[in-house]
């Protein structure tokens, strides 16, 4: 059994805010944003960066919503770096500009994530609810000019799945040092748009080969990172987190504490807040970082699998969202008494998609 | 060319660096999205990929570490450096 003493957190998620200029329709923040509007002011912030190291944490990641809209952002970031954290920033690159940028790497950021909806321009803004596209554009050219190494991450689903290959260019032509391909996470307003955005399998299995041949022929200096969606290609389900509580926490812009972002979705989970205590008294302490912790909270058919220690379980928000009980197996998983549930979400993938629900930030 | 290693003036990558960490008492080379941890040796060698020739950081090496003989092995790690894109060749613009 581990023991959370000496196993210390390696991760920090900070969404510092929910606000974000962008509506995509497979967000993961909560779909009731209208109900969490209050923020942790800077030092607040600021102390749970120093805690975060002071616990082992190594890689802290600036999320949201969008980062950038808060104004305290360069000192978070400065403050984030000073206290030894490598920090990354996840953006959708509309409100910044090379000024803003040159700020960002005064101010020490390590890696710059910029998210791209679509190759197409019309698409993009389509699904991104705001013309984006050459902002995007101008971000990423803008912070390799300064020497960022930068990540774009493409969130693939059925509406921009078929260009897959001119993802790859795009990366190639922007010189982008890493390329993260993830399916959908049905999670979060995902969940909500599941059918307009689960991929048909003829598609999932074309894009796949274009993977495979862009690797095989090389794609010129940018490392392509393939996250397969779990509802096809597993036959157990992904180790979500790498097992809850286990090496990463999450601090949503209210400052409650969450082994994971999306689990605010869970009813009947109580999570403490960074107010309140400190991030070693959350990770060791906190009754919901403890909840699934290890392999005992498990029931039939984990706790008699000998995959329990390689999957965890699953992920719990997953199995809530389509079983209503937190504490069955994914349904993912092929053993799993509900496993049916996937098959029919997959059926409905091989049907006409509905109209997608933007994100919205009004409840 | 007896060496496999096609990088003749290493460099760390953007966004890799070296760290100590002072909770785990480990060196750990940082970089998007993961870590790796060093030992002593590792450690010496990241420290040295500051662009100078592979010649002159085997030399530094064994000034480091008296009666060794480093060669091979420091190829490989600094392979599996450069296959991972955690360093580059500082002759090259990239």
């Amino acid at each position: 059994m581990m023991d959370p003493l000496t196993t210390r957190p390696l991760a920090l998620l900070a969404e510092v805010t929910y606000r974000c200029p962008l509506q995509c329709p497979y967000c993961s923040n909560p779909l009731e944003l209208g109900r969490y509007r209050k923020e942790l002011d800077t030092s607040t912030w600021v102390r749970v960066f120093r805690e975060a190291a002071e616990l082992g944490v190594v890689q802290l990641h600036l999320s949201g919503g969008e980062p950038l809209v808060r104004r305290d952002i360069m000192e978070l970031v400065q403050e984030a770096s000073r206290a030894g954290l490598y920090t990354n920033m996840s953006t959708g690159a509309t409100v910044v500009d090379d000024r803003k940028l040159e700020q960002l790497r005064e101010a020490g950021l390590d890696h710059l994530q910029v998210s791209l909806l679509d190759t197409e321009p019309e698409s993009n803004d389509r699904l991104a609810g705001a013309a984006s596209f050459d902002r995007k554009r101008q971000a990423v050219l803008g912070a390799k000019r300064l020497g960022f190494p930068v990540t774009l991450n493409v969130v693939l689903h059925r509406q921009n799945l078929d260009r897959i290959a001119e993802v790859i260019a795009i990366a190639q032509e922007w010189k982008v040092n890493r390329l993260e391909l993830a399916h959908t996470q049905y999670t979060g307003w995902a969940f909500r748009n599941r059918a307009a955005l689960m991929p048909t399998r003829k598609q999932l299995e074309r894009a796949h080969e274009v993977v495979e041949r862009a690797r095989a022929a090389g794609t010129g200096g940018v490392d392509v990172l393939h996250v397969l969606p779990d509802y096809y290609f597993d036959q157990y389900p992904k180790a979500c987190l790498q097992g809850w509580g286990m090496v990463s926490m999450s601090v949503a812009p209210d400052g409650f504490v969450l082994p994971c972002q999306t689990a605010r979705e869970i009813p009947g989970l109580e999570f403490p807040n960074v107010s309140e205590y400190s991030l070693e008294q959350i990770w060791t302490g906190a009754p919901v970082f403890k909840r699934f912790r290890g392999t005992d909270w498990m029931p039939e058919p984990c706790r008699s699998c000998d995959k329990k220690e390689v999957d965890f379980g699953g992920c719990r928000c997953q199995a809530f969202l389509m079983t209503g009980d937190v504490n069955a197996t994914d349904p993912v998983c092929q053993l799993s008494p509900q496993h049916h549930l996937v098959d029919e979400a997959l059926k409905e993938a091989e049907q006409d998609a509905p109209p997608l629900h933007f994100r919205v930030m009004s409840s | 060319m007896t060496q496999k290693f096609p990088i003749t003036y290493p460099v760390l990558a953007t966004g890799t660096r070296y760290r100590w960490d002072k909770v785990r008492n480990q060196h750990q080379l940082v970089f998007p999205e993961g870590m790796m941890v060093l030992n002593e040796p590792g450690r010496a060698i990241v420290k040295l990929c500051d662009g100078r020739s592979t010649d002159d950081l085997i030399a530094a090496l064994k000034e480091t570490y008296p009666g060794s003989e480093p060669s091979d092995d420091v190829f490989e790690f600094l392979d599996q450096l450069a296959e991972r894109g955690l360093i580059h060749d500082g002759s090259v613009d990239d």
